[in-house]
């Protein structure tokens, strides 16, 4: 059943809507990322049998929505349920009769499932009123968690695809691209570049074919907004791609998925397949003359296929080893032509613009920094999950608001941003506003949306030498500043971690690192010693004490700390014998328990296995 | 044509050359060990990095590797400012650290003041810079014989599968023209091996000699028109010959 | 482990035959093998017209794929920042010790190969461990025998 014109669009939607109030209730089930590896089928499973046995009325298996990222993945499994907007946590198989039985029946609510105000002690029932949920704004994500993930009938149920409509059928590429120019959009991947500009720059270039490619790869480890939005949502970043090629006048379209993204490929695909048969993408969208084709290439595991030039070169079957920018990849890109390439988050805000207007979007977020920011917020904080704030707000709020602070009320050292490019920030910036501009003038980088939160029990020298290694493992090996560069400014950190640098290995590594940024031949290279120079900036007498004094203050560098099982506090329950795969410890049953400091290897899983707090590390 | 200035002296260039074609033309020794002029600029070895800027730049520098970057109007370009030095040494001292006994590097970084490098040595050191000129000679000569294999830190050279490659013909482009001399070959005009392939040389009937090898022979004779009678005569004024006779076959018989 | 090579014509088949398929060819011969036999290699080269040189460049560039046959069960234990952060480093070297191999080997037994992943994206249920297509969230170290007993 192709979709012919906007008026068939319109009447589908009406349609979905009155179907949609048949349901007394529904069950949304939270099919993200972080609910998926909590074991969030299991539960769909569930439910689903027990729908289909207990035939209750207006709750038929299809008020079931197995839906993208909810947002609080620390308390998943998670089950929401609508109108009523109760949301249960940490849901189990086994509790499913019992929300049927009370909640959907009823509408009563079991008050163990639901979420803990870790302040307070109270149960908070409706997911508004968490504090994880109320300071968020979610416009790229605003479908996730609400509709039927990689379902193109919820998905035009909520509006879907009439922004696309209304911009193919009533306006001008040119005013398309004034309007994303005049909204202030910047690139969600990280380069804050106006997509705007980017897009006029393509409009204008007298070649063809174009090209529209979605960059997919999110190589950026602690990240998962792209994810999220790819398996929840794929029907947003395809209507911001069919946006974007009518105002730059491409008829072809790639979405490059990262290989470790399986169920991102999948759903891309299956979204793909599920707008070409409507006619929403293909030929003669919407019965106009407008032509637009979808392909989904798959990466192959190579964080550096997140560069443009490598990403294109990938594309086209290639090695993925970047070129010098001298010429910019907008004007010569996927098989030499002129190509926009802009992330997921950017098309996912796309829509959203056209519908509602750039003044409206830059009514929201902060000057020169309009819109909202998707983050995946993780490491030490209570409440790890998937965000979206406006940009300018700060990271206090972001972390003690909505992240609920660190676990165990242990002090906050740093939060990390913009993955392997970007930097460390301290305590005495908990206050900064979130945008582009701010983070990187103090030595960070927005990224493309990874927040990692870190406390005292870590070593900033141990996660420089971390994101250098990961950088050296995914270096192309073409130029010789980051071939050579960063494996030896890896080898160094390595030598401070291990308390093993010689005297002056510092000012060796900041004079290595500025050679690194200004000759390596892509951004890989160039931000490469980012984690080394941000950490180095606020955190120098850590680094310091590794090298003059040989200790680790944060107790991490194995080579420099020592695990000693207390006396005063062992009560000889046996767990770290039981966790220890070096066979390290001795001791019998209610006896003090002994760590050979020869065999030990300092790995810390008997201090993980420990739940009297016995085992000192110094 | 385009004006810029290179040290200080203003010249003229085409537009469309790149920096290190007019720095060279000038005389200035800028060095660039993956730059052939038998292949595209390729920006690997990054020595060849000068610093530009332009007036309207208010003081703001950028560094560009000279073999990729097409002349400007009005650029004014840096070969040996202070900044650059200490990035060429720099790499040197890096790539000392990969090829600590070659000759080519030695001598490059002792130009610079450094004798050993700073960092540390790889272990089992050979010859290879990594310069990727001998894949990119094969690619164009039309064998696609060898490649990169792995990336990063531990990428090297290599035929498929490290076994001798059977797209090779034995034409010795990559090794003649590899910088440091690690392709290694023997030939003693009779066979050739290389990429442990054993090659046949086509021999002249008086001198039991041989320049090219039977599979290239058979190359150039499909995709070039040269009769293969042509290789069988060694000698060199027969030779010569044989070459103005042919040089109109060869032309109108080219494939572009 | 014995590999049927009759199928690698199919696979190849279901992309255009041309040569910017390579990469997902590859990566449908890798699924089905769980590793590139050389003969894939050859008869990816010839069906779409790419160098084998330019095949095995791409063979070995990206981690997707592997040259060495690998064991039945693939475990993935997740490296990203936030598993760094939580835990990571310990809950490989448990599995180290425990089935005597290191990342990219295989026991001997040819049932387990571990393998080090660059982050999976469900990053706030860090430290994450796959084994096959199953993703195990917040593992803790002391669990580690128990998961590879049921996988």
């Amino acid at each position: 059943m192709r979709i012919e014109s906007v008026k068939q669009l319109v009447a589908l939607q009406k349609e979905l809507q009155q179907q949609d109030k048949k349901f007394a209730r529904k069950i949304l089930v939270c099919y993200g990322p972080g609910c998926l590896a909590a074991g969030a089928e299991a539960v769909g499973e569930e439910f689903v049998k027990q729908l289909k046995k207990r035939r209750i009325k207006g709750v038929s298996v299809e008020a079931l929505k197995k839906t993208g990222c909810h947002g609080l993945c620390e308390k998943s499994p998670l089950v929401a349920i609508e109108p009523d907007k109760i949301l249960y946590t940490k849901v189990k198989p086994k509790h499913v009769d019992a929300i049927i039985d009370n909640t959907i029946r009823s509408g009563e609510i079991i008050e163990e499932l639901l979420y803990e105000d870790h302040e307070t002690g109270n149960r908070v029932a409706h997911y508004p009123d968490i504090k994880f949920y109320s300071h968020q704004t979610r416009i790229a994500l605003r479908n996730l968690g609400q509709i039927q993930a990689c379902d193109i009938e919820d998905y035009i149920r909520v509006g879907g695809y009439q922004a696309m409509a209304k911009a193919i059928t009533k306006m001008k590429p040119d005013a398309i691209i004034d309007e994303i120019t005049k909204s202030g959009l910047r690139g969600r991947g990280g380069g804050g570049f106006p997509t705007g500009r980017k897009w006029a720059t393509c409009a204008r270039v007298d070649e063809s074919p174009r090209y529209v490619i979605c960059n997919g790869d999110e190589g950026d480890p602690g990240a998962f907004m792209d994810r999220a939005i790819m398996e929840g949502d794929p029907h947003t970043v395809l209507e911001g791609m069919i946006i974007a090629a009518f105002a730059v006048g491409a008829n072809d379209g790639y979405v490059y998925v990262r290989e470790e993204y399986p169920l991102a490929v999948v759903n891309m695909q299956r979204a793909m397949d599920q707008a070409a048969e409507l006619g929403l993408i293909g030929d003669n969208i919407l019965g106009t003359d407008f032509c637009f084709n979808l392909h989904v290439s798959r990466g192959a595991g190579a964080f550096v296929c997140g560069e443009s030039s490598a990403l294109m070169k990938s594309v086209a079957g290639e090695i993925g080893e970047p070129r010098a920018k001298y010429v910019r990849s907008v004007l010569k890109g996927l098989w030499d032509k002129p190509t926009v390439l802009n992330n997921v988050e950017t098309y996912a805000n796309v829509p959203v613009i056209i519908d509602k207007g750039a003044d409206w979007f830059t009514g929201i977020g902060a000057p020169k920094n309009s819109g909202t920011k998707a983050f995946s917020l993780c490491g030490k904080v209570r409440n790890t999950g998937l965000i979206e704030v406006p940009m300018g707000t700060t990271l206090r709020e972001i972390i003690y608001d909505i992240g609920g602070g660190i676990q165990k009320d242990r002090p906050f050292k740093a939060v990390q941003t913009g993955g392997p490019s970007g930097g460390c920030l301290p305590a005495e910036h908990l206050d900064v506003p979130v945008d582009f501009d701010t983070l990187t003038r103090l030595g960070s980088m927005m990224g493309s949306g990874g927040m990692i939160v870190m406390d005292d029990h870590t070593c900033m020298v141990d996660v420089a030498k971390y994101f250098l290694h990961f950088l050296v493992e995914e270096s192309c090996g073409k130029c010789v500043p980051c071939r050579e560069g960063l494996y030896q400014l890896h080898d160094l950190a390595v030598k401070v971690s291990d308390g093993v640098a010689e005297d002056g290995v510092l000012e060796k590594m900041e004079r290595l690192s500025k050679s690194i940024v200004i000759g390596s031949l892509c951004g890989l290279g160039k931000s490469g010693p980012n984690p080394f120079l941000s950490t180095i900036r606020y955190f120098r007498d850590e680094y310091e004490a590794h090298i003059r004094d040989h200790k680790c203050p944060a107790g991490v560098c194995r080579e420099l700390i020592t695990f000693t099982i207390n006396p005063e506090k062992c009560d000889g329950c046996m767990a770290c014998l039981a966790a220890c795969a070096y066979n390290a410890i001795t001791g019998k049953k209610k006896e003090l328990h002994i760590i050979d400091q020869e065999v030990c290897t300092h790995c810390g899983a008997c201090v993980s296995a420990c739940t009297r707090e016995a085992i000192d590390v110094a | 044509m385009v004006s810029l200035t290179i040290n200080g002296k203003v010249v003229q260039a085409e537009s469309g050359e790149m920096l290190l074609t007019v720095i060279r033309r000038l005389g200035i020794d800028v060095p660039a060990l993956c730059q052939h002029d038998a292949v595209e600029p390729y920006g690997a070895c990054r020595l060849c990095m000068v610093e530009i800027t332009k007036e309207s730049w208010n003081g703001w520098k950028n560094y560009v590797t000279s073999c990729l970057y097409p002349v400007e109007q009005d650029l004014i370009v840096q070969t040996h400012s202070e900044q650059v030095i200490e990035l060429r040494r720099t790499l040197l001292d890096l790539m000392l650290a990969r090829n600590p006994q070659t000759p080519l590097i030695q001598r490059l970084a002792a130009e610079h003041g450094i004798t050993k490098t700073s960092y540390t040595e790889v272990v089992e050191p050979d010859d290879c810079i990594l310069c990727g000129i001998c894949t990119r000679i094969c690619d164009a000569m039309g064998f696609h014989a060898i490649s990169s294999v792995n990336r990063g830190h531990g990428k090297e050279i290599a035929p498929p599968l490290h076994q001798p490659p059977q797209d090779c013909v034995g034409c010795l482009a990559c090794a003649l023209n590899c910088p440091t001399g690690f392709i290694r070959y023997t030939d003693d005009g009779r066979t050739r091996r290389i990429w442990d392939r054993t090659f046949d040389l086509v021999t002249c009937e008086k001198t039991g000699q041989g320049r090219v090898t039977r599979e290239f022979a058979a190359f150039l004779t499909e995709h070039r028109g040269i009769p293969e009678e042509y290789f069988r005569v060694n000698d060199e004024s027969h030779r010569k010959e044989l070459a103005q006779t042919m040089g109109d076959i060869t032309n109108s018989t080219r494939e572009e | 482990m014995k590999h049927d090579l009759s199928k690698i014509p199919d696979i190849i088949a279901r992309y255009p035959q041309r040569p910017e398929s390579v990469i997902m060819v590859l990566q449908d011969i890798q699924k089905e093998f769980n590793y590139l036999p050389a003969e894939a290699l050859y008869q990816t080269s010839e069906a779409l017209n790419v160098p084998l040189s330019k095949v095995c460049s791409i063979s070995t560039f990206y981690n997707a794929f592997s040259l060495t046959e690998r064991g039945d069960n693939i475990i993935r234990v997740c490296c990203g920042t936030a598993c760094h952060i939580r835990g990571a480093k310990q809950i490989r070297e448990q599995l180290e010790e425990l089935l005597k191999i290191k990342p990219g080997e295989t026991t001997s037994d040819g049932k387990f190969t571990i393998e080090l992943v660059n982050c999976v994206g469900a990053c706030a249920m860090a430290p994450v461990v796959m084994v096959n297509d199953k993703y195990h969230a917040q593992v803790k170290p002391n669990r580690v025998k128990k998961l590879v007993a049921k996988g």
